[in-house]
């Protein structure tokens, strides 16, 4: 990173100061113990009671969806909320370590109590999602395997805050709906409800964040590493939309030829509209900043 | 489960697919995927996916690693189906 460049991203890491000291209040205010939280019941129906809102499914709006009576879907819903909360878990891993490697780094010192909030609240978010998964279903392993090349700091920096924000940005959306869906069991709500309320402070300082990463960097960067840059976001974004067409999780509900069913369902026109919809903000963002400047197609 | 061939066919045109830079011509069974970077690690899942979809069979993640995905070869002696089978 040349000196012009460093001297840009510590202003824009200062000018997140105050953004990072309120938000910090806002979390010591909201701190709370998961262990204490969550009232889990002994046992939990699959097949009467709702875990996912049926609209959110990845087989809503497929030509298999209306071959499903009531309680095959209840059940689809179920292992898709402990495969929602799986991809969530393996999320948080990713964005815990790059948080810990990035405490108390010189030129992010002025964040650094943020971070620690930051850092604390995915741990207490994994206890709910793991605590779902692990008392009443299972934790879906991912398929996300990471041997990247090793890129300069201020793209790798850039990067991960990105990949964060479009990862949290994705899964709040289906938060914000299930947490206000009166139809799903108490636990349910709960865990998204309280997943959202958090990650409205996380989702305020990765999107300040990452302009001011983009406006700071992306400056002193050659078109072949911003259009590196600009790649690795697009598939991110196809990658992390694809784990929501989980084989695992129809095999798990009863369902027959899941590998079939799961690209059925990927390139199903509903589906495909669902994901545009559910990512139009996050576009609007991307481009509006312009860190994309096209469509990802392949994601929808 | 498919056969070795139609394994190696629909890998093909999977990656051709993905590397759109990468000319058809070029690619062999032993062409460094990853390495001339064609296709990143991001790509990994889906092409799991992929290979756990002509197995048939689901694919342990786990104690993977890059040698492990180096060539279409290489993907073949991993994650084919005499792999499968044994």
């Amino acid at each position: 990173m040349t000196v012009t460049a460093a001297a840009r991203l510590r202003d824009a890491i200062a000018s997140l100061k105050e953004t990072s000291d309120r938000l910090s209040r806002l979390s010591q205010r909201s701190y709370q113990n998961p262990y204490t939280a969550v009232d889990w019941p002994e046992s939990v129906d699959p097949e009467t009671e709702w875990f996912s809102s049926p609209e959110l499914l990845s087989l809503y709006g497929t030509p298999v969806w209306d071959t499903l009576d009531e309680r095959a879907r209840c059940r689809l819903a179920f292992h898709e909320a402990a495969n929602f909360y799986s991809l969530n878990i393996h999320g948080e891993k990713g964005l815990m370590q790059g948080l810990a490697a990035r405490l108390y780094r010189r030129d992010l010192a002025d964040v650094a109590d943020y971070l620690h909030h930051f850092l604390d609240e995915e741990n207490k978010h994994s206890i709910f999602f793991g605590g779902f998964c692990t008392r009443y279903a299972r934790v879906y392993p991912t398929k996300q395997v990471s041997f990247e090349v090793k890129r300069p700091r201020d793209v790798e920096d850039f990067l991960f805050f990105a990949r964060v924000m479009v990862f949290e940005e994705i899964v709040d959306r289906y938060n914000w709906w299930q947490g206000r869906d009166e139809r799903l069991h108490p636990v349910a709500r709960f865990i998204n409800n309280n997943h959202h309320f958090e990650e409205a402070r996380h989702l305020i300082f990765g999107r300040r964040l990452v302009e001011a990463m983009w406006q700071a960097c992306a400056p002193a960067w050659d078109d072949e590493l911003i259009e590196d840059v600009r790649e690795h976001l697009t598939q991110f974004l196809v990658t992390s939309w694809r784990e929501y067409y989980n084989p695992a999780v129809y095999a798990d509900a009863g369902l027959a030829d899941p590998y079939d069913l799961a690209e059925q369902a990927w390139a199903a026109p509903a589906q495909r509209e669902h994901r545009r919809r559910t990512s139009t903000k996050l576009l609007g963002y991307l481009t509006s900043t312009g860190i994309l400047v096209k469509e990802p197609v392949d994601a929808f | 489960m498919h056969s070795e061939p139609e394994i190696r066919q629909a890998l093909r045109e999977w990656i051709l697919g993905k590397a759109r830079d990468l000319d058809p011509a070029a690619l062999t069974d032993t062409t460094p995927l990853f390495e001339r970077r064609y296709l990143r690690s991001l790509h990994v899942p889906e092409l799991l996916l992929l290979l756990e979809r002509l197995r048939g069979e689901p694919i342990d993640v786990e104690d993977l690693g890059a040698g492990d995905f180096r060539d279409i070869d290489t993907l073949l002696a991993k994650f084919g189906p005499a792999r499968a089978a044994s």
